[in-house]
């Protein structure tokens, strides 16, 4: 059964661009299983290192040296695959088999399809993958000997679980992708384990994705219900061969997409899922660079991309997409606005940038989805990994309050000016990688017809300025200005020399790694400048390239989109990408201004702005709701957790009481209850047992006497 | 019905002889109901047991059949050998309690 | 011959470790359980319906040849699945009460070695009556190993214990024998092989006679599993039992449970089952969400554990009523990884009792710090438990959910099970996370705290043979989770022989979903 499977893989995937017989059957690439190898053989290292409490950096050269092997592996297959892609089986897993129809088999075993999209994500995530581990090498030094090989084995999870997520070719090795990379995070985010918070952050992370986990089981059970399979290229060849028209009938092929988007919601931290991400952020900050801003926390884009099909087949699952997205970035913008703890704006600044690349999938933009995912990766792990230096150097300090000038402070330039670099992109600053990605998208807002989809692409312009606001507020406030300092409550030995509190810069690691991220940051850029391979209408280069020849462009009606001619809308008289250029590059320096304004040249303004807002009762509402997260924890554990809780409690006692002690109990004790009633008869005087024989005697005479017809003898009959 | 009995009979009848034990085995019955005393309680049982014996005698006679009376001799040699063995059992209990009070004794109850 | 000597084995290792020098019982006891595991492996080596179904390893000796009763043995690939299990976890729990249990040592192992060879008896059974002695020997071994080694309240436990489930089964004896009854005034003679009446009940009972041996059935299996709602003696029966015996009873015993299911009521009484599936399937996804929830407010580890058993077992029946091949295969493998990863938590936690002398999750915490291997073992198996993807538990609640799931849309018996059967089941996989990683962030994570309480002899962590105990589950839960095929592969004949007699379920999928085109 096995042979057979395979020469379907075998045969290519089913593309609708090239026929069949047409595909060219690549070199043997069975090598690429090092991609998911080498993690494995580190995490494996890793865990001898902690048996043997190893306490060199030997673990972070371990899982470096890996990672790099991966990222260099991830690149040979991208010189080396020939597209469309290929299946490379690995390992048997699931295969169930019990008669000939395609619905009578259930096949999913441990392969890998290569193809650009999957290429694309697999690069970035061991390319980052590896440099953040340079970074952790020196950032995680305190722990030497205690944690620190449990550190890196966790990475090595991470890498591993996030490799089968991408390189999946079917949705069940993807889910255990989807929930690898969810453990991992649970492991990495709980690393400082003795700490009730982040114990905490680390249990709400896994359970509150284990809630979009059961959006893609679901969609799991449907897909191979309605499609009969669960490997890509069966999927699509399936889907082509019904002209990818939604035209299996029923519910199924709504529901999909909506369980689907589940599942990317609660791993890509959206609207209503997203209250885990700022919390996660008690995990080592390279682990926020690495999966909580970077990698893992685009799964959802990738899943939403690798099965764009499906979301073709029902219209609506794209504008409700697109909805989430948009309003999930501006309610994330407002609520980074109002933070004082850089690293938790920066989280909320990934969930509104997450915000932003679902809008892209929902106005039917995979690439612009997929290139702001590239580029954000890259700032965002700079704005991460620089707030990780900061941490590291002022002893846990991350309120914005109380740093400051760290520009003109000695050892630290490097970390000011790679920040900067990050916050302009993630501003959108006219020319930086950012500018070019965002713009893509918001300005297919414009274009894709929709339910307000203008409205949804005004709120992103809205946004991208809340977004160059927030940013520079963190860098003026904690780079630019008088220098000021207090350190935070995580003194490490060292830290202080006779009392007084000196932070230690960064040295050769962090620094090396924030440099080459933040060039990378800004070589993010080029991609778009890159000539199209395949088709010269694209916009985007290479990276529209990279999404166009997967799945995420299969079954997109034909002449959308990124199709330059396809434009007909227009903003002001002009060409949407056109006019964004503008639009955007001004509404981000209006933000920047703002921010420069009231935390760079008179930061008492914003308090007395702030202190005016909050004594005015028409407005004071909203900077305390922002600052409070608009209470959607609040909302959570008042609408879901407490009366679950409450029901427990509920149930348990039903339990005790009810159903153990009513029922069980108290038939267990029934006979011993009606014996209790009778006992009293039981006096032990001999008389009281003869009058009870003697009435008992007399009553049933009685009755024979009254009931029963005799035969006396010699008596009358 | 036993006033029929009776008129068909004439002289010493079965309703006699079935009166007669009735009135016997009551006053048996009654005398163990009211009395503490062991010895009188017992003596109390051997009354119900004649007025069984005079039962059997009687239908053995009514019916003319033999057996009844073959009983009364075994009722009669077991009530014998009960009464010493009671007797007995009676001497031992007041050792022990020095006291014929049935009440005494109430280990049954539960 | 296989089989005769895994029944006898046990029995005679019982009898030895009564006479043997007190100093030798352990060993002479984990050694006849390590003969037994040996023997086991060579049964499933010679087994030869791996895979293709029908029965192997088969031993029958007349007993009352007059009433058809032979004491009549084999097994087919589920029964000697479950058979590995329980010769495999034996030697285990044996070398896990090592240091537990000091007192009273000779009968402990005795009881503990009856009580193997009665469970494997019950997967062994041919005959009915073998069959039926064997469950209802398992009762005795099991509470003395409740009453006398027990906690606090034990007394009370194991007297629950066997007169909930005793009442059970006799009910179930009846429904039994009234099967053979009918099948002897039917064929002329009396038999009691297991598929002489299997054959005979799913073809020769009315559909009424069928519902009434289902509840009869039922009433005995599944309070073994245990079913919501008569699921409560197990906690109590759990929290109060020593160490081995937990683990016994929830890898093994409660599988009786659903093997009597499996064995019995899926064979005998189709048109019961699939009259009444669906109301079964809701009994049991109201016990996931019911006992999972239950978890969620437990203070008592073991207690939680307890809980999450009835929880788990849920799917396993879920699977088991889906009446399709991916349903029961998930659930049969569902018996095993049970009985892998939440024996180990039972081990863990017995190992974590012996040194602290509580289990109250307010009392300890932060013991990763004191215990980092025991810690480590707790979380991977906690995890295998949750199912996590990559161990073992995920294959199996996969499955058992896709198969409840695939069995609305056969629309051979409209309305049987489905995808809201599914999805409602498939919040116990939420609640499962929530309950398990809330005792791992209280038990193992957080800020250390110890009782006062004097600590055992045993070290702060793990040792050598404790670690020896868990790393054979360990590897079980990894090698299933990512080889499942094997297991699957070789119970595929056995599943499909039972599914046999439900030809309109199996396999039909495709032939509505042929008809709107979908296929390439």
């Amino acid at each position: 059964m096995m042979q057979s499977i395979f020469a379907i893989q075998k045969s290519g995937i089913g593309v609708p661009a090239v026929p069949m017989e047409e595909v060219v059957i690549a070199a043997d690439l069975s090598w690429a299983g090092l991609i998911l190898l080498l993690p494995l053989i580190s995490l494996v290292l890793c865990g001898v290192c902690a048996a043997m409490r190893v306490k060199s950096k030997a673990p972070a050269m371990i899982t470096a040296a890996a990672l790099a092997g991966s990222f260099v592996t991830s690149v040979a297959l991208y010189l080396n695959y020939v597209p469309p892609g290929d299946v490379i089986p690995l390992l048997d897993w699931m295969n169930l088999s019990w008669g000939e129809s395609r619905f009578d088999a259930f096949s999913a075993n441990f392969a890998l399809y290569i193809d650009s999209l999957s290429l694309l994500w697999i690069m970035f995530v061991t390319g980052l993958g590896t440099l953040i581990t340079i970074y952790a090498s020196e950032y995680m030094e305190p722990d030497l000997g205690k944690g620190y090989a449990r550190f890196f084995a966790g990475v090595s999870v991470f890498l591993f679980a996030m490799g089968c997520l991408v390189l999946s070719d079917n949705l069940l090795m993807l889910y255990l992708g989807w929930e690898g990379v969810g453990f991992a995070s649970y492991w990495l985010i709980g690393y400082y384990y003795q700490r009730p918070s982040a114990v905490a952050a680390a249990k709400k992370a896994f359970i509150v994705n284990r809630i979009g986990d059961l959006g893609l089981a679901l969609a799991v059970y449907l897909i191979w219900v309605t499609f009969g399979t669960v490997q890509y290229d069966e999927l699509m060849s399936v889907l082509q061969a019904n002209d990818w028209r939604p035209e299996f009938e029923g519910w199924s092929v709504t529901a999909i997409p909506f369980l689907l988007m589940l599942a990317a919601f609660g791993k890509s931290a959206q609207l209503p899922l997203y209250v885990w991400l700022p919390d996660a952020m008690e995990g080592p900050t390279p682990v926020s660079a690495l999966i909580h801003a970077a990698t893992m926390v685009t799964a959802g884009i990738y899943l939403v991309a690798r099965t764009y099909p499906l979301f073709l087949m029902e219209p609506v699952s794209l504008q409700v997409v697109a909805w989430v997205g948009g309003l999930t970035a501006l309610l994330a913008a407002t609520i980074g606005m109002a933070q004082f703890d850089i690293k938790r704006i920066m989280a909320y600044s990934t969930v509104s940038q997450l915000g932003y690349m679902f809008l892209g999938l929902g106005v039917l933009t995979t690439y612009g989805a997929a290139y702001h995912v590239f580029t954000h990766a890259f700032f965002k792990a700079v704005l991460f990994l620089t707030c990780g230096a900061i941490m590291h150097g002022f002893a846990g300090q991350l309120d914005l309050r109380k740093l400051s000038g760290l520009r003109h402070m000695k050892g630290w330039r490097i970390t000011a000016w790679t920040m900067l670099i990050g916050c302009l992109c993630l501003a959108g600053f006219p020319f930086t990688s950012g500018y070019f990605s965002k713009d893509a998208i918001l300005a297919e807002a414009f274009v894709t017809q929709g339910p307000g989809f203008e409205i949804l692409g005004w709120i992103a312009i809205v946004t991208a300025g809340l977004t160059a606001y927030y940013t520079f507020r963190v860098w003026f406030r904690v780079c630019a200005g008088p220098v000021a300092f207090e350190p935070g409550d995580e003194l490490h030995d060292g830290d202080a020399h006779h009392g007084e509190f000196h932070p230690h810069a960064p040295r050769f690691a962090i620094n090396g790694v924030l440099l080459v991220i933040a060039i990378g940051a800004l070589l993010a850029a080029v991609p778009y400048f890159l000539d199209n391979q395949a088709d010269e209408h694209l916009a985007g280069g290479w990276i529209a390239d990279m999404v166009h020849d997967s799945t995420a462009r299969e079954g997109l009606p034909a002449g959308h989109g990124d199709v330059d001619g396809a434009h007909h809308a227009t903003i002001l008289g002009m060409d949407p990408h056109a006019a964004m250029y503008y639009i955007s590059g001004v509404v981000g320096l209006i933000g920047l201004s703002f921010a420069a304004w009231l935390h760079l040249w008179r930061r008492s303004d914003a308090d007395a702005l702030s202190r005016w807002m909050r004594q005015r009762i028409w407005i004071g509402w909203l900077p305390r709701a922002m600052e409070r997260k608009w209470y959607v924890d609040e909302i959570y554990h008042g609408v879901v957790r407490a009366p679950l809780w409450i029901l427990g409690h509920m149930c348990h006692a039903f339990d005790r009481f009810i159903i153990d002690g009513l029922l069980v109990d108290g038939t267990a004790r029934l006979p011993r209850t009606l014996a209790r009633w009778l006992q009293p008869l039981q006096s032990g005087v001999v008389q009281s047992i003869a009058l009870a024989m003697a009435g008992g005697v007399a009553i049933i005479l009685l009755a024979m006497a009254l009931f029963m017809q005799f035969d006396w003898p010699g008596g009358a009959h | 019905m036993t006033v029929g009995m009776l008129a068909m009979a004439g002289g010493v009848s079965l309703a006699h002889a079935l009166l007669l034990a009735g009135a016997l085995f009551s006053i048996g019955i009654a005398g163990f109901l009211s009395r503490r005393n062991l010895i009188v309680m017992f003596l109390c049982t051997e009354l119900m047991f004649q007025a069984v014996i005079i039962v059997m005698a009687a239908f053995g006679h009514w019916y003319w059949d033999f057996s009844g009376q073959v009983f009364i001799i075994f009722i009669l040699t077991i009530a014998a050998a009960e009464a010493a063995l009671a007797l007995a059992l009676v001497v031992l209990l007041h050792r022990r309690r020095a006291t014929l009070d049935a009440s005494a004794w109430r280990e049954l109850r539960e | 011959m296989f089989a005769l000597l895994l029944l006898v084995i046990p029995i005679l290792t019982a009898v030895a470790v009564l006479f043997v020098p007190e100093r030798t019982i352990r060993t002479c006891a984990f050694l006849g359980s390590l003969v037994a595991a040996g023997v086991a492996i060579l049964a499933a080596i010679s087994f030869g319906g791996w895979g293709n179904g029908g029965w192997g390893l088969e031993y029958s000796t007349p007993l009352l040849p007059l009433y058809g009763i032979h004491l009549s043995l084999g097994v087919d690939s589920v029964a000697l699945l479950l058979v590995l299990l329980t010769a495999g976890l034996m030697p285990l729990a044996i070398l896990g009460s090592w240091s537990g249990i000091q007192h009273r040592i000779r009968e402990y192992y005795t009881w503990l070695l009856v009580l193997s060879a009665a469970m494997t008896g019950v997967f062994l059974a041919r005959d009915l009556l073998v069959f039926y002695v064997c469950f209802e020997f398992t009762l005795v071994p099991m509470y003395f190993l409740i009453a006398i080694y027990g906690s606090s309240n034990r007394a009370w436990a194991s007297l629950k214990f066997f007169i909930y489930t005793f009442l059970g089964s006799l009910l179930a004896l009846a429904g039994l024998l009234y099967v053979a009854w009918a099948a002897a005034s039917h064929l002329g003679e009396w038999t009691f092989s297991i598929p002489a009446l299997s054959d005979f009940a799913s073809a020769g009972l009315t559909s009424t006679e069928q519902t009434w041996i289902l509840a009869a059935l039922l009433a005995g299996f599944a309070v073994k599993i245990p079913l919501f709602p008569v699921h409560t003696w197990l906690p109590l029966a759990h929290t109060e039992a020593p160490t081995a015996g937990s683990v016994i009873l929830a890898g093994v015993l409660l599988k009786l449970g659903t093997y009597g299911i499996y064995r019995f009521v899926l064979p005998m009484v189709p048109a019961a089952v699939v009259e009444w599936a669906p109301f079964l399937a809701v009994l049991a996804i109201i016990g996931i969400l019911y006992a999972a929830l239950i978890c969620w407010v437990q203070t008592d580890v073991k207690k939680l554990v307890a809980y999450s058993s009835v929880s788990h077992l849920g799917f396993c029946v879920l699977g088991l009523l889906a009446l399709n091949p991916l349903g029961m295969q998930g659930s049969v493998l569902y018996m095993i990884n049970h009985g892998l990863s939440t024996g180990a938590l039972f081990f863990l936690i017995g190992m974590m009792y012996e040194r602290y002398h509580t289990r109250d999750m307010g009392q300890i915490g932060g013991l990763a710090r004191v215990m980092p291997v025991w810690s480590f073992f707790m979380v991977f198996f906690v995890l295998a438990s949750v199912g996590l993807p990559g161990l073992n538990g995920f294959v199996s609640e996969f499955l058992c959910l896709m198969g409840t799931f695939a069995a609305g849309s056969t629309g051979a018996y409209p309305g049987l099970l489905g995808p809201w059967f599914a999805a409602v089941a498939a919040l116990g996989m939420i609640f499962a996370a929530m309950y398990l990683l809330i005792m791992v962030g209280k038990v193992v994570f957080g800020p250390v705290r110890e009782p006062a309480n004097e600590r055992g002899p045993l070290p702060a962590d793990l040792n050598l043979r404790e670690i020896i105990v868990l790393v054979p589950l360990a590897v079980g839960c990894v090698y299933l989770g990512v080889q499942p095929d094997v297991a699957m592969h070789a119970m595929e004949g056995a599943i499909r022989d039972t599914l046999a007699i439900y030809p309109d379920l199996a396999g039909s999928v495709h032939d509505m979903l042929a008809s709107t085109g979908a296929e390439p």
